[in-house]
């Protein structure tokens, strides 16, 4: 490829200077420019059939944000040995250790959150995508595809609802439902079940909140909906079943080689070592592959916003549903832009606006902006004229951690043998992972077999984890009768979602220790709904502490250092 | 099992209509979804409740247990920690399902009184952005952790809204020995009471902010900073204005909803300016035997008030079918309750509430019934704030066809 053909068109287009080098697998581009959004767009045209971009054009006048690390030190890991260390405890870290638990092998994940999905894995709308927006062969689409296919048995095994009612893209106009057809065909060649049109009549009937504007849809039925930080969760709790080790508050600071492999991970809780490293780290994995001296792609942070609606509001539809391209957006049909978003109803039966995309510079810039959630709701709510900005309960951001060449990369390194890279894991990231975590594992058995390792199943993997009790899910005998075993099931603490004391119980004995007001949250839905908290969040936070023996003035909100309350009364 | 009337909550309008039902012989039960009878009240330590019905500053589970005690002498039914999850109506009356320690239950009755309370409105309700740390509280949560936890929500503290609610708060940590950094109000007036402005921030030397508000949060475990815009005329934040604030919590006080998840269950209309179901004179919605009173009917600032619409809602047993008349408001008023007259009922002493849309001097209030004026009253000065009640002798109704509730300057 021509790099300098490209380095005058940016000199050009945007004013900067590019300095560029290559090698077998890369194109490396140092230069500076003073706005991060040209930043991007200058890394994404350096993007070349069979290499990646490390992009080192630095934002002027902008200091990156130190890694967020955990407040503690100790030495809990110090000295210890493991087969596969799993870096990230996002959906791929989880589903990659829970699949290594398949086989006899020493499995540590470290997370440096107090819990596992507190990255992109946590928030995120939950579609599980057909697959109806790939254009070409690519990882994405064989792992989205495949994974979603078996979504609905890995689902069963981990105990995690999954609901597969399909998605509707609106048309407003006969010629983007002509040019659909395009879709479809492609749809069918890329093996996603079902893809058809739907007229007119058909879709007022399905979605009568359309009615008045839609000429037609494009139905995928296998897009499915799950709860994507309740099967993160789910993935960690079975690897711990099965005998993998999570570490929390764990972040790896550095790693130390010997003869070109990864021979130590150093870590805030103390440096171990590792026959072979996983780097499942999300927005952090092209910062940990620099630590084993192995940085060949970029990670450009792309924040999400979704905006959480109350169930209750007035003309919400009962699908999901996302306007089709407009007229004068036609020539880019079929491009990210009709793939998620809209409004999705999640596996929960909530609703959720959204999501958005903005380049950011800063990886765990999770904060939400005013600009973000009106283009959201301005975007997203055509297909909903009757909803109001009141309908808004909650909202949330996410990074996103994709590479410039926007696909997984999924394989060994070519320079360090004993690390694996799992990166550039975004949308439909939480698709694929059930499928790609199979062949991640595969890859580590493959390499520690070479290695000379033994490597053996494991007779006692069980793949079921017990699903939680939820008790508002059953009908009025079973509930009764659930009640009657155990009285806590009829104490409700959440009302807003109906959670009993029981269930917040449950929550707390999980296998990863995980004893926060989030963590509550994240597991049963306690302050998720219209109050947001208010009257539960004082109660959990005396439940924490008695169930864990500790003081009300120990418990976390989420992380260490993020306690509910500064002290006692009097004493502060 | 069967009940005359369920009453559903057992806070200050919920236990004034079961001791009420209950004197005029009927068989009541109180589902009450805490572990304890009371509401809110539980957690309002301060004093200042019951001037109006008692005559005297009590606090809040002091006047909560006046009420306790009484329905302890009564034959009415409580369950508490009980929290319904469905209601339906039939030919045979209320069908409820409710679940408690003992398991699911489900009860009958004739009439049913929605006294399910209020609910804050929260930092997402009013758009505030930014990261999510720990140290964001709404003031009726900060005040449970205060009050019932006895933990601190933090050392140094924003508080934005300046309602009873929030001053009340302030004077509350400054005494547990948090520094209020100050009271932020996007209003150009104050929300709370005028006693309220004295007694909690004068007092105490806590600088009260009007037309500012906060917009945004920074902090990554706790809470850091905060973002304070000052906001024009529509309470829109003015760019260019932000300042930072130091403090590692912030207290929301920026209004109550009223909780009607149960109503709206039953098809119960609800009006939007109280938030609250429509009602007749007799707190009676536009379901028929479907009740609704206190601050699930429209937000109060007197617990006062709050009883005494519990005792009309008890009151109002259907003694035939009803004739409803809307009653118009016209001019500037925020809200009126009730909003109908039930014409085939006893119309003489009408008990109506009603809010100024905004601070106004030498106004009068006048009620018509087909165009003849049959009350007025005049006042130097309204406050949003500060409700107002009078009692309309609307008996020459039967027959009307139009009753308007107008507010106009004198």
């Amino acid at each position: 490829m021509n790099y300098e053909k490209i380095t005058k068109k940016v000199a050009k287009q945007y004013g900067v200077d590019v300095e560029v080098s290559a090698d077998e697998r890369s194109v490396f581009l140092r230069g500076q420019c003073g706005n991060w959004a040209d930043i991007v767009a200058i890394g994404k045209m350096y993007v070349t059939e069979g290499k990646h971009v490390v992009n080192d054009i630095q934002l002027i006048g902008h200091t990156e944000q130190p890694e967020r690390l955990p407040k503690l030190t100790d030495s809990a890991l110090d000295g210890t040995s493991w087969d596969v260390v799993v870096i990230g405890g996002g959906i791929s870290g989880c589903a990659v250790a829970r699949e290594l638990t398949r086989y006899k092998l020493k499995v540590l994940l470290v997370e440096k959150h107090s819990d596992v999905a507190r990255g992109a894995s946590g928030a995120n709308n939950g579609m599980v995508h057909a697959g109806i927006d790939l254009k070409h062969q690519c990882l994405k689409l064989k792992y989205g595809v495949g994974g979603n296919a078996i979504y609905g048995d890995v689902c069963k095994e981990l105990g995690v609802d999954f609901r597969r009612s399909g998605q509707y893209v609106i048309f407003d106009s006969k010629l983007i439902r002509f040019f659909a057809k395009g879709t479809v065909k492609r749809a069918t060649r890329h093996g996603i079940p079902g893809v058809r049109i739907l007229g007119k009549d058909e879709i007022a009937q399905v979605e009568p909140a359309v009615k008045d504007f839609a000429v037609g849809a494009l139905y995928a039925p296998s897009t499915g909906y799950v709860s994507p930080y309740q099967l993160t969760i789910a993935y960690a709790e079975n690897a711990v079943q099965n005998g993998a080790t999570v570490s929390l508050n764990t972040a790896v600071l550095g790693m130390e080689m010997a003869d070109g492999l990864v021979a130590k991970v150093v870590t805030n809780r103390g440096t171990l070592s590792a026959k072979c490293v996983v780097n499942c780290a999300g927005v952090f994995a092209d910062k940990v592959a620099a630590m084993a001296g192995d940085r060949y792609f970029s990670i450009h942070p792309r924040r999400g916003t979704d905006l959480m609606l109350d169930p209750k509001a007035e003309g919400v539809p009962t699908q999901t549903i996302s306007m089709g391209p407009s007229l004068k957006s036609v020539s880019k049909f079929g491009s990210g832009s009709t793939k998620g978003g809209g409004v999705i109803r999640t596996a929960d039966g909530n609703y959720l606006l959204g999501p958005d995309a903005v380049e950011i510079p800063d990886r765990e810039d999770t904060s939400t902006n005013a600009q973000s959630l009106a283009n959201v709701f301005a975007k997203h709510s055509q297909v909903c004229p009757t909803l109001r900005r009141s309908d808004i309960i909650a909202y949330f951001s996410g990074v996103r951690a994709p590479t410039y060449e926007e696909d997984f990369i999924i394989e060994r390194s070519a320079k360090v043998a004993n690390l694996v890279h799992v990166a550039g894991i975004q949308s439909p990231g939480i698709t694929a992972a059930p499928l790609f975590s199979k062949d991640v594992a595969e890859i580590v058995r493959q390499y520690l077999l070479s290695a000379g390792e033994q490597v053996v199943l494991n007779d006692a993997f069980d793949p079921v984890r017990p699903r939680p009790v939820k008790a508002r899910q059953l009908d009025d005998d079973a509930r009764d009768k659930l009640i009657q075993s155990d009285p806590d099931f009829g104490k409700i603490i959440c009302r807003c979602e109906e959670i009993s004391l029981g269930e917040i119980k449950q929550a707390l004995h999980n296998p990863l220790g995980v004893h926060t007001i989030d963590g509550v949250k994240r597991r049963v839905r306690a302050g998720m709904g219209r109050c947001q908290g208010g009257f539960c969040m004082p109660l959990i936070t005396d439940i924490i502490a008695k169930e864990t023996n500790g003081q009300c003035t120990d418990v976390a909100k989420d992380d260490i250092g993020s306690n509910v309350a500064v002290g006692k009364i009097k004493e502060v | 099992m069967d009940f005359d009337v369920v009453v559903v909550g057992g806070g200050p309008a919920g236990l004034a209509a079961a001791i009420k039902a209950d004197e005029r012989g009927e068989r009541v039960l109180v589902i009450e979804r805490e572990a304890r009878l009371g509401g809110i009240l539980k957690q309002c330590i301060h004093d200042g409740f019951g001037v109006v019905r008692f005559g005297e500053k009590l606090s809040g589970p002091e006047y909560a247990d006046r009420f306790i005690s009484q329905l302890k002498q009564t034959k009415v039914q409580t369950s508490l920690f009980s929290f319904v999850t469905h209601a339906e109506k039939s030919e045979k009356g209320f069908h409820l399902t409710y679940v408690c320690k003992d398991g699911v239950k489900n009860v009958r009755c004739n009439r049913l009184i929605l006294a399910t309370g209020c609910r804050e409105r929260t930092r997402n309700g009013i758009f505030i952005h930014g990261d999510r740390c720990a140290g964001v509280y709404t003031a009726g949560a900060a005040q449970n952790l205060v009050n019932m936890l006895g933990v601190m929500p933090g050392k140094k503290v924003v508080i934005l809204g300046s309602g009873d609610i929030g001053l009340i708060m302030a004077r509350r940590l400054t005494l547990e020995g948090a520094t209020v950094v100050g009271v932020y109000e996007a209003k150009p007036t104050p929300s709370g009471l005028t006693r309220n402005i004295h007694q909690c921030l004068h007092d105490f030397d806590i600088p009260l902010h009007l037309s500012q508000t906060v917009t945004r949060v920074f902090g990554e475990e706790r809470l850091q900073e905060v973002e304070i815009c000052d906001v024009d005329d529509k309470m829109r934040p003015i760019a260019g204005t932000e300042q930072r604030v130091q403090c590692d919590c912030l207290v929301l006080a920026v209004g109550l909803i009223p909780e009607n998840e149960l109503a709206r269950s039953l098809t119960v209309p609800l009006d939007p300016c109280t938030k609250g179901a429509f009602v007749d004179q007799n707190c009676q919605t536009l379901v028929d035997g479907v009740f609704a009173c206190g601050n699930a009917l429209h937000v109060n600032d007197l617990v006062d008030y709050v009883s005494e619409s519990g005792e009309i809602a008890a009151c109002g047993a259907a003694s035939g079918p009803r004739k409803l008349l809307n009653i118009d408001k016209e001019g500037k008023l925020l809200y009126i309750v009730p909003q109908r007259l039930d014409v085939n009922a006893p119309a003489d002493k009408v008990v109506m509430y009603f809010r100024a849309s905004e601070e106004l001097q030498n106004q009068c209030l006048t009620v018509s019934v087909d165009g003849e004026t049959v009350f007025t009253k005049n006042y130097r000065r309204l406050l949003p704030p500060e409700m107002e009640r009078i009692v309309l002798d609307l008996g020459k109704a039967a027959t009307a066809q139009r009753i308007v509730v107008r507010l106009e300057d004198k």
